[in-house]
């Protein structure tokens, strides 16, 4: 596998959209190409926060917070 | 890190070309602009990590928004969405030791946390069947979800996100389905053929196409922040 395959490949793992014979494959590429294949797969999960970001905000209800701040309080105490 | 560090931390300045100062920024992260002298989302990680509750509370109030939207568009109820959204917070709590900035941005960490305990709760519930039918009965009134959300005009989007959605939207129909299906349903390509009644190679090339032009768009859109 070329590095540009293992590029386009990379994009795919991040989102979980590999076939289980492709991830041997790319796990095979991920040791050869090495810090090289980690900086760009790193790069790629920069996809998830931009899918999340195109979404319309939902904001949560108040009554969310107020318990897991209490859940929190609750385990610093522990 | 107390929690006068974390309200006096000075961060990016609104409004402005911006580059990230992490040495090892994703080269695709766009990240929503902060008021001015709001921590980082980094400061608020580390303050977190050193057990500040209130930093939690702020990067709560910061991203509920969002991780909520992510949940929703998800799992498809919104009393589900919002005990999740709590659960994830306090794995955000609990695992916040495990996130390295060497590895990625904050955001990009809480949102790759979100999904995967979306989809597993997806897959998990007896719900899956019922939020499937909901998903197809949106997808026949809305073909386009991230197009719908784009030409809703009560809603006002910020820079940022409206610059994401254009690049979205600007892929065909048929390789955002595909990767609204793989991205947000954590479909495989073969579910998604069988899905879509579209060949396996056809969902591939649908998916390698559109990811790629995301990722060089948002890599573009970068220097326009």
């Amino acid at each position: 596998m070329s590095f540009k395959e293992f590029q386009n490949q990379s994009r795919l793992y991040v989102i979980g959209a590999l076939e289980p014979e492709e991830v041997e494959e790319f796990e095979k590429a991920r040791r050869k190409f090495g810090k090289k294949a980690e900086d760009y797969i790193g790069e790629c999960y920069g996809l998830h926060e931009a899918f999340a970001l195109s979404l319309r905000p939902a904001k949560a209800s108040g009554a969310i917070k107020e318990r897991l701040m209490a859940m929190v309080r609750v385990r610093k105490e522990a | 890190m107390g929690r006068s560090k974390v309200i006096s931390s000075t961060s990016r300045k609104p409004r402005k070309r911006t580059r990230l100062t992490e040495s090892r920024a994703p080269a695709v992260s766009v990240a929503p602009q902060l008021e001015p002298g709001a921590p980082s989302d980094l400061e608020l990680m580390k303050a977190i990590q050193a057990e500040d509750a209130d930093a939690l509370s702020q990067l709560y109030d910061r991203y509920n928004g969002i991780l909520k939207a992510l949940i929703l568009r998800v799992i498809h109820n919104e009393a589900e969405a919002e005990d999740l959204l709590q659960e994830i917070f306090m794995e955000i709590w609990n695992q916040s030791k495990n996130f390295s900035s060497q590895k990625g941005k904050p955001l990009g960490w809480m949102v790759t946390l979100a999904r995967r305990r979306a989809i597993d709760g997806l897959r998990k519930k007896q719900a899956y069947a019922r939020a499937e039918e909901r998903l197809q009965n949106e997808t026949e009134q809305q073909p386009d979800a991230w197009a719908h959300n784009a030409t809703e005009e009560e809603i006002v989007l910020s820079d940022t996100r409206d610059l994401i959605r254009k690049v979205i939207v600007g892929l065909p129909p048929a390789q955002q389905q595909a990767i609204d299906l793989a991205f947000f349903q954590g479909m495989s390509q073969r579910e998604i053929a069988a899905k879509t009644n579209t060949p396996l190679g056809t969902v591939k090339t649908r998916l390698e196409l559109g990811l790629k032009k995301i990722y060089d768009g948002l890599k573009e859109l970068r220097g326009e922040l």
